[in-house]
């Protein structure tokens, strides 16, 4: 039985490994002196991040990330495209995955719609997104961005969510209702402690979902954009130095002490 | 909760819904009909889109290449995925482990997608850290072509999309009662039908909801294939061509072609099992 956990365990750290594996590489070549992407690297050196530029740089892929005001604008556009979508996909998650646990009209229709949203190929809504738009004359905006991704994320994190419901809550619901409790009240006091791990969890989803969407961001981006766009248009255009594992290093430091923090806070009072 | 106050609380999602995922699937779908002139199109109707397309040499090819990429892509990640759901379910007891390898699988997510990508070069390209080890131990003489191959994109794509097959599992897998596997065990039920009819058959529905959310993300992804697999070329791919070059109605008829085999494949998986067990029954 033993041997059996050990096992398991080990499974679990190759898999760790497995999908860390680009981000370890990221970090140790962003050290690199070479411009080029080498293994093993040629020398070290944290000029990618933090050196002068230089004026001979005139080509963005060589100018230190730290000076490159383009990327961080990118960087703080993600934010908030990402942050709204997940205000956004939390409170969309939330209110219809409470509604459909009852038997209402057309419930099935709306799963399915639902349904549609994870399974449609962002291309096509991209392009389906730019035709609507051009048929009702109005310009696209970063807010196109937050609704596609919002839809998205929201099909995800819908399905995850009413998964994840405690099955007794309804019945806790039902006896607060019995007792005459308003339904203000049964929300505030019964529904939403017993949820709130599922509502966070739809909010990290709409985050991630939408930080990491390239193809339906790419229909839809204008001007710097956001970091995924941003980033793909400058390799596109521009070639691959070591600057770009710089800017992923920080990324991944940001997001590695970011969600150790958010663990942290999640396993208070847990063993 | 009063009768009609439920409906109105859907109506934020169905309004977000219907406007930003109905509406442009709609106008793509009358587009698609629509005679095509360079720049854009004439409202006389007409099938010759969709015939154009799929009567096309390169139909068939476009059409393997992207369905058979992506099934692998979720089979394989559905082979790696389920031991690791499993282990993770069953075999770490502490949940503050768990939450803290929960959010560590997120951490990598958030490397932005081309980054991540790049990074691949370092690891698979003929300088990288596989050919590095392999020659330098004797076992090739020339390094190996890993990247701008079919095996570059698997890799990538199993490495990006894992979680997607992970969550689903595990939330299939912890609604499963750990004292059925154990009675199961004590009527000396050998291990293969303890797995087979009670461990996988109990945790189907987050498999195939695990499955078609690696299909979907992958079927969506037409830059992987075109960078990282040698140009290899999918219905996406195509799509994105021609609505490059402003030809609206060929780009929305593949549009729609890819969507509508979507949903074929879909509705096969969901007669497997079905997906609304695990949400709302």
């Amino acid at each position: 039985m033993k041997k059996m956990d050990l096992l398991a365990k080990v499974y679990i750290l190759v898999i760790f490994l497995a999908i860390y594996l680009p981000t370890i590489f990221l970090i140790v070549l962003s050290f690199n002196t070479s411009a080029r992407i080498t293994f093993p690297i040629e020398g070290f050196t944290s000029d990618w991040y933090f050196g002068e530029p230089k004026s001979y740089q005139a080509n963005p892929s060589y100018i230190p990330i730290i000076h490159d005001q383009f990327f961080w604008d990118s960087v703080f556009n993600s934010i908030r495209v990402s942050g709204i979508t997940a205000v956004l996909t939390c409170i969309i998650v939330t209110l219809t995955a409470l509604t459909m646990r009852y038997r209402l009209i057309g419930r099935d229709v709306l799963f399915y719609m639902f349904l549609l949203g994870f399974i449609t190929p962002g291309v096509l809504v991209g392009l389906g997104t730019i035709l609507l738009f051009r048929l009702l004359g109005s310009t696209i905006t970063e807010f196109n961005m937050i609704a596609l991704n919002t839809v998205y994320a929201s099909s995800f994190g819908f399905i995850l969510m009413m998964a994840r419901f405690d099955p007794y809550l309804m019945l806790y619901e039902y006896t607060a209702s019995a007792l005459k409790v308003g339904p203000v009240r049964v929300f505030r006091y019964i529904t939403l402690p017993l949820i709130k791990w599922e509502v966070l969890s739809s909010a990290i989803m709409g985050f991630l979902l939408s930080w990491g969407e390239l193809i339906r961001n790419l229909w839809v981006a204008r001007g710097t954009g956001v970091v995924s766009t941003f980033v793909f248009m400058q390799l596109t255009v521009y070639p691959l130095t070591t600057k770009w594992f710089a800017a992923g290093s920080i990324l991944a430091a940001v997001s590695i002490v970011g969600l150790i923090i958010m663990a942290t806070v999640l396993s208070r009072g847990t063993k | 909760m009063v009768r009609h106050t439920r409906y109105v609380l859907l109506l934020p999602g169905l309004v977000t819904f219907v406007f930003f995922l109905i509406a442009p699937l709609a106008i793509m779908a009358v587009m698609s009909f629509f005679t095509p002139v360079w720049p854009g199109y004439r409202t006389d109707l007409t099938l010759n889109n969709y015939v154009a397309y799929l009567t096309s040499p390169q139909f068939r090819i476009l059409a393997f290449n992207t369905f058979s990429t992506s099934l692998v892509t979720a089979f394989i990640c559905m082979i790696i995925g389920f031991p690791f759901a499993y282990c993770y379910t069953f075999k770490i007891k502490s949940e503050r482990t768990r939450n803290y390898i929960t959010m560590l699988l997120l951490a990598p997510f958030l490397i932005d997608w081309t980054i991540r990508s790049v990074a691949w070069i370092s690891i698979l390209g003929e300088r990288g850290f596989v050919n590095s080890m392999f020659l330098s131990a004797g076992l090739i003489s020339e390094p190996i072509k890993f990247l701008f191959t079919p095996t570059a994109l698997f890799i990538i794509w199993v490495q990006t999309n894992l979680l997607f097959m992970i969550f689903p599992m595990n939330l299939a897998l912890g609604r499963m009662d750990p004292e059925v596997i154990e009675a199961a065990k004590v009527l000396k039920a050998p291990p293969y039908r303890v797995f087979y009819d009670i461990v996988f058959k109990m945790a189907l529905p987050g498999v195939i909801c695990g499955f078609i959310f690696v299909f979907v993300n992958t079927i969506s992804d037409y830059v992987t294939p075109s960078l990282w697999a040698g140009g290899l070329q999918t219905l996406g791919l195509s799509v994105s061509n021609y609505a490059s070059q402003f030809l609206w109605p060929q780009a929305s008829a593949g549009g729609m072609i890819l969507l509508v085999a979507c949903i074929i494949v879909l509705y096969i998986l969901l007669k497997v099992v079905d997906i609304k067990k695990l949400v709302y029954e």
